[in-house]
């Protein structure tokens, strides 16, 4: 897919009136993370990565966002969402149950974990648990649709749309105090907002957003 | 029952334009049988405008030195309140238009019209020739048609807006009032050129009107018009600070004043009204400061000006006052020194 | 700010932040704990901060504790979702039912100013009709207050919180006008008048709790759009910042980090004060009067908690009703896509509102009514919907995000009906303070469901004819929360009176979103305020007459 907003990038405004000091300590804090996992094991996080790159798949010519990682601090954290669904245990004992269970399912259809299938048959496997067709006793009685509505792709899609690399990707304004925006009607962008390639004329997309600050 | 107050088509707001210009027309008409003397009058001047040359008839002017003829003043000072004006318009228009994208091309011609006016103005006040000058007639004509075709513009902007000519467009879309201060920069500048075009031994007049109430005329309609523009947008914020009440209440007493000293031409209150036209044209610059301290105090100040000077209080609108107070200043010195003007 | 305002509370030692002022303190008056306090308030939101406004204002001695943090908006918010779920209730609550509630941001806030710390400041006044909707519109309950009287408080929180709205509001009786003037209506809004100008309804700019203009201190709206994630411009006239700063200049003393645990009664049956655990352990303030303003499922969880050898089924609770007739609100939306660029992300997120359907009672197949506003997703909250909401994930859900800048919707809050299954109780879950959590029981009744597919027919015709395609529904999402320790005139089936005083303990009140007998088709905050500045209008009148 081409990029709609080729060279945007909202880092380029953290020194201008849109970022203020709290935010920036905000987003270094998250761009330091860790890659490694600190809750999760070893292979619940390989089981993660791989979940986390059929649910968001993400393009190979930029430095990934880290999502398994992201989830894996929101794990560390343990900041609930403030209520859960009767059927389903706390965060970390979900998560923990959910991918357990999903690379047990991966190991009785193919034999093998999960993160060493392919993508069609990932995607299967996602597509049964999304539907609710796994009731393997490594559920135990949770629901895999309920897991995978209310936990995995949740806590999957709220984590890679939290790093600045998908704002970019979806050309949001990206952190915006004290300055707001002034043009507020259709097809109109402040200077400081991304510039939406046209078909065909990528080139003055970039030179606009390369520009912007 | 929404917020729609009339619906307008673009050649309504064609016609709605033109009937503007025959109003304030008709509002300077101010004598029985005056359409056909304009008429004849008009008639009698165009071949002036037409001339290669400034029609500058070489007299004997008497002691005086030609400096100092008082039409040529008038017209001079009014030369320098078109130009005031024009550079309020200018600095407005650019800023507006930048935050509009200038998304229309023709959002660029303002800019031109005005910055031509200032030129034009700037000459015209260092010229002390008893002439009116043809190139600055034209900026000024192409000045003073720009504002209308640009109301035009403005009404349609605000028609085709979901709501119409809703309160909610009124505050956010093009201005209505805006073009106008264009307009009444050419109109001054126009009136500077038939001003100073005046044989000194006669009492100065315009397209056969006395100059001095005819500038006072288009000066106070000016003011009044300024003052409703202003009116809609303090409105729109809330006159929050008291202050906010000061250009709806000191230009229009000015504007007062000065249209009762056009119409009584004896026992009329000059020295009230030179007083209330120098306060008017004062707070056209207390007005920058104003709104510069809103700038200031808005979320960011200074440093989110990139925000602020297009969403705060725009720092070039004031000075509008200033430029149409000295027009009326000139036309209370009009009226001193000639008892017919 | 080196101090965490989530570790360590900042109001104290006689003085509490200045949230005006980064880094700034206003003077703070301090009771002790062994003093008897006039009143003590349990909450410092729409309700219980408006309370304590007006109550210390009237010369009452207040305490008024929020188990939230104290922010400062000007140095604490920052531009980022993730972060700024710390305004949000994240201790744990369980939900059930047929149609389980989202909870958290939608509807519950955990800071000192409530959930107006993080609402969308929509401020709207009930139609009057819904004050006697039994006996006028045939369905759900009275309220034992007429509108008339709500009409004259409504006026007083719209003046408290210069609310900015349109110049003439075209629904509703006469009213005045709104203190300050509309916001501008963004491109997603205006794909709402199309709309509503194409199926011939009228709309209007949505009269908003953020200043077109400046305010005092409050600099106006800089249309940053991060709204419902806590303004930083300090635009949004939350408690914090208006009823708040008010109270302390008239004395009343806020405690951040108080968790109530416990409403204590006395032998002879009386509120004696509350238990509350504040700087690492279980204290006690004494008070005259308890009031309970924690929203619907905190303050029916508190008085459940408390109950005793007398009041075995919880405080206040003869009727039977605590925790029950909870209402949330319908809050379907539909989405599409336009050629037009919208960036919806700019300004508050419901710029523009229509109230057509809460006015017009022909044409409806079920009773009660909704409001639809446009909106304004930031990209996570975005993201979930797409893939939660519609079921996307993959390289489709990657694809419909890009689609981002041209995204519109409409979203109703639309009446739910009061029904005593939707409840609020406990479970034997604990949390960690070793309280007993909330259980939320939901389900949907014939007539919601009605109103819902309504909505959503007709919203779905008019962004249509707006321009929009690839449109879809999304079917499952509610706000706010209310209902479960409704007013009434009858001690039988309710559970305070028309002074928001519960009929079984004369000194426990509860003066928030509990108390609402309906919930109406409109956001709750402006009736919730306004029930506040009546409820403190009749504690002095009951205190001048020793009544209290």
């Amino acid at each position: 897919m081409p990029e709609r907003y080729p060279g945007y990038d909202v880092l380029a405004k953290r020194h201008t009136p849109s970022w203020n000091e709290q935010t920036r300590r905000v987003i270094d804090a998250r761009l330091a993370l860790p890659r490694e996992p600190r809750f999760l094991s070893e292979d619940e996080f390989s089981t993660l990565v791989a979940v986390g790159a059929r649910i968001v798949p993400q393009p190979n010519d930029r430095p990934p966002i880290p999502v398994a990682a992201l989830v894996d601090h929101k794990l560390v954290k343990d900041h609930g969402d403030g209520y859960r669904h009767a059927a389903l245990p706390p965060l970390r004992d979900a998560w923990r149950r959910g991918l357990r269970a999903l690379d047990q399912e991966a190991r009785d259809a193919h034999k093998q974990p999960f993160h060493r299938l392919d993508a069609a048959a990932q995607d299967a496997l996602l597509k049964a648990a999304q539907e609710g067709r796994l009731k393997g006793p490594a559920w135990q009685s949770m629901p895999s649709a309920l897991f995978f509505s209310h936990r995995l792709v949740r806590d999957i899609v709220l984590a890679y749309y939290s790093h600045p690399t998908a704002w970019n990707e979806i050309g949001f304004g990206g952190p915006a105090s004290p300055r707001g925006y002034v043009r507020m009607g259709f097809n109109r962008r402040d200077p400081w907002e991304a510039a939406e390639a046209r078909e065909g004329d990528e080139a003055s997309a970039r030179r606009e957003n390369q520009r912007v600050r | 029952m929404r917020e729609r107050i009339v619906g307008v088509t673009p050649t309504g707001a064609a016609v709605l334009g033109g009937l503007a210009l025959v109003g304030l027309a008709a509002l300077l008409l101010a004598r029985r049988g005056a359409v056909a003397e304009t008429g004849r009058r008009l008639a009698s001047a165009a071949p002036k405008l037409l001339e290669r040359e400034p029609v500058a008839p070489p007299r004997e002017l008497g002691p005086r030195p030609v400096s100092e003829q008082p039409a040529l003043r008038a017209g001079r000072r009014l030369n320098r309140a078109s130009g005031v004006l024009a550079v309020s318009v200018l600095l407005d228009s650019a800023v507006e238009h930048y935050r509009g994208s200038f998304n229309n091309k023709a959002m660029i011609s303002p800019l031109v019209s005005s910055a031509l006016s200032i030129a034009a103005s700037l000459h015209g006040v260092a010229d002390q020739r008893v002439a009116a000058h043809r190139a600055r007639d034209a900026v000024y004509s192409v000045a003073g048609l720009s504002g209308f075709v640009g109301t035009a513009f403005h009404l349609y902007n605000i028609s085709k807006r979901p709501g119409g000519f809703s309160w909610l467009n009124l505050f956010y879309a093009a201005p209505i009032g805006a073009p106008m201060a264009l307009t009444l920069s050419g109109m001054l500048g126009f009136l500077a050129e038939r001003v100073r075009e005046n044989d000194p031994r006669e009492t100065p007049l315009v397209l056969g009107f006395p100059a001095g109430r005819a500038v006072a005329a288009l000066a106070g309609a000016g003011i009044l018009g300024t003052v409703g523009e202003v009116g809609l947008l303090h409105f729109r914020g809330s006159f929050q600070n008291p202050a906010m009440f000061l250009p709806v209440t000191v230009p229009p007493a000015a504007a007062a004043l000065l249209g009762c000293c056009a119409i009584r031409r004896d026992r009329a209150p000059r020295r009230l009204t030179r007083w209330w036209l120098r306060a008017t044209a004062l707070l056209g610059i207390a007005g920058v400061g104003f709104h510069a301290w809103g700038v200031g105090r808005a979320m960011g100040g200074w440093r989110n000006w990139s925000q602020n000077l297009l969403n705060g209080p725009p720092l070039p609108a004031p000075p509008s006052f200033t430029g149409l107070s000295l027009a009326g200043l000139a036309a209370l010195r009009l009226m001193e020194e000639h008892a017919d003007a | 700010m080196s101090d965490d305002p989530m570790r360590v509370p900042r109001a104290r030692h006689g003085r509490a932040p200045d949230v005006f002022r980064p880094g700034g303190w206003v003077p703070m008056q301090q009771y002790r704990e062994d003093e008897e306090v006039d009143f003590v308030i349990v909450g410092t939101g729409a309700g219980g901060g408006t309370l304590a406004c007006r109550l210390a204002e009237a010369g009452f001695s207040v305490v008024a504790m929020d188990a939230g943090p104290y922010w400062r908006p000007l140095e604490d918010f920052a531009s980022d979702e993730t972060e700024q779920t710390k305004l949000y209730w994240t201790d744990e609550r369980i939900v059930d039912g047929e149609n389980p509630l989202q909870l958290g941001s939608n509807n519950s806030g955990k800071s000192v100013g409530g959930s107006t710390v993080h609402f969308a400041m929509v401020s709207l006044r009930f139609r009057p009709e819904w004050f006697k909707a039994r006996s006028k519109l045939g369905y759900g309950a009275d309220w034992p207050i007429d509108w008339q009287e709500m009409w004259h408080y409504y006026d007083e929180v719209e003046q408290a919180l210069k609310i900015s709205g349109p110049v003439r509001y075209p629904w509703g009786p006469k009213r005045p006008r709104y203190p300050y003037r509309p916001h501008e209506v963004n491109a997603a809004g205006l794909v709402l008048a199309k709309g509503a100008e194409a199926m011939g309804i009228a709309w209007a700019p949505t009269p908003l709790a953020t200043v077109s203009a400046p305010r005092d201190l409050s600099p106006p709206c800089v249309y940053r759009g991060f709204c419902t994630i806590g303004c930083s411009t300090n635009a949004k006239q939350s408690a914090l910042i208006t009823w708040l700063p008010r109270a302390l200049a008239a004395a009343a003393e806020i405690r951040d980090l108080a968790m109530v645990g416990r409403v204590a009664v006395s032998d002879a049956g009386r509120a004696i004060g509350v238990e509350y655990h504040r700087e690492g352990r279980w204290r006690f303030q004494r008070a005259r009067n308890v009031v309970v303003a924690g929203y619907a499922i905190e303050t029916p969880r508190l008085l459940l908690n408390s109950a005793t050898a007398r009041y075995p089924e919880g405080l206040a609770n003869s009727s039977g009703l605590v925790g029950k007739n909870l209402m949330a609100q319908a809050n379907q939306a539909v989405w599409g896509v336009m050629e037009d660029e919208i960036r919806s992300y700019k300004g508050p997120p419901s710029l523009a509102i229509t109230e057509h359907w809460n006015y017009e009672d022909r044409g409806k197949d079920f009773f009660g009514g909704y409001a639809y506003m446009s909106q304004g997703p930031l990209p996570t909250l975005w993201a979930n919907t797409e893939a939660s909401g519609r079921g996307l994930w993959g390289q489709p859900l990657m694809t419909e995000m890009e689609k981002y800048n041209h995204q519109v919707g409409l979203k109703i809050v639309g009446e739910m009906m009061p029904q005593e299954r939707n409840r609020v109780t406990l479970a034997d879950e604990k949390d960690d303070l070793g309280l007993p959590i909330a259980r939320v029981t939901y389900s949907w009744c014939d007539n919601d469901r009605r109103l819902i597919a309504h909505s959503l027919r007709f919203m779905g015709q008019a962004l249509e004819a707006a321009g929009a395609r690839d449109i879809w529904r999304q079917e499952d999402d509610t706000c706010h929360l209310n209902g479960t320790a409704r007013m009434g005139d009858d001690p039988r089936s309710s559970v305070v009176d028309a002074d928001c005083r519960s009929w079984d303990i004369r000194n426990l009140w509860i003066c928030d979103g509990s108390v609402f007998p309906t919930v109406g088709g409109v956001n709750p905050s402006l009736t919730i305020q306004a029930i506040a500045c009546r409820t403190a209008d009749r504690i002095r009148t009951l205190a001048a007459r020793g009544e209290l």
